[in-house]
């Protein structure tokens, strides 16, 4: 089970999100994506993409301001 | 009693979580943004906007510099009348950026970001200069031409709501192309 962190602090929409689809994408079954992320839009839209496209999802406030989205690919 | 307690506890509402932490539906959102909205037009007789009075900005900034702008036929005396406290949209526009202060503030997640890398200096740059300036050709931006035209039954909120997909288009192909 390899585990990937993907830098995405100081990056706005949609770039995050872009980032991460082409990542996991590379990835196998039951893979870690963690996204580090400092923009609040990307709290919403990585894990709404990610649920639908029926991957386990979890958010981690880290800091102020700045969360990591863990994406387990199933 | 101490069961007792941790169901008290359990059954408590955190407030400040429901109001300020977690991110507000689009549905509430859009509540909000109504009511505000329709409020400002009973009070102010005039519908909501933002880019409208950039220009203005834009010809008092090039006052200061030392431009004598006002005698251009764009503004032809307006600069002179303007006064940023008469003038509502201005008044709108400090607010939009100290509600955004307040809300990071308030779900205590403001953060200064760090600039990643040159490219994105060069994207955030020309990102505002392609929105302003399609603002102003368009007469409006996504609130006075999309949301305040719709809300008036004007058709021509309708053309501006195709035209800003097929914007969001191109500007994310280009965005994917050059800036990532």
């Amino acid at each position: 089970m390899a585990e990937k962190t993907l830098d995405c602090l100081g990056e706005a929409c949609p770039v995050p999100l872009v980032k991460a689809q082409k990542e996991l994408e590379k990835m196998q079954k039951g893979d870690v994506l963690i996204v580090n992320i400092d923009h609040s839009c990307a709290m919403k839209n990585i894990p709404d993409w990610a649920r639908e496209a029926g991957h386990n999802v979890e958010i981690d406030e880290v800091g102020e301001g700045e969360w990591d989205i863990v994406i387990e690919k199933c | 009693m101490s069961e007792e307690k941790i169901n008290a506890n359990k059954q408590k509402v955190d407030y400040w979580k429901i109001l300020f932490k977690n991110e507000w539906s689009y549905v509430t959102g859009a509540v909000v943004i109504v009511v505000l909205a329709t409020a400002l037009v009973i009070v102010t007789g005039k519908s909501w906007g933002v880019t409208g009075i950039l220009h203005l900005w834009g010809g008092k900034f090039l006052e200061l510099i030392g431009v004598n702008a006002d005698t251009w036929s764009i503004y032809n005396g307006a600069l002179g009348k303007f006064n940023f406290w008469n003038s509502i949209p201005s008044i709108t526009n400090v607010g939009i950026v100290l509600g955004a202060l307040l809300s990071a503030l308030l779900a205590a997640s403001f953060k200064i970001k760090k600039i990643k890398s040159y490219k994105q200096v060069i994207a955030a740059i020309l990102g505002g200069i392609l929105m302003g300036v399609g603002a102003r050709m368009a007469m409006g931006c996504n609130i006075g031409a999309l949301f305040s035209g719709l809300s008036a039954f004007s058709l021509h909120g309708w053309v501006f709501f195709l035209f800003i997909f097929i914007g969001a288009m191109v500007g994310s192909s280009m965005l994917k192309k050059w800036f990532m």
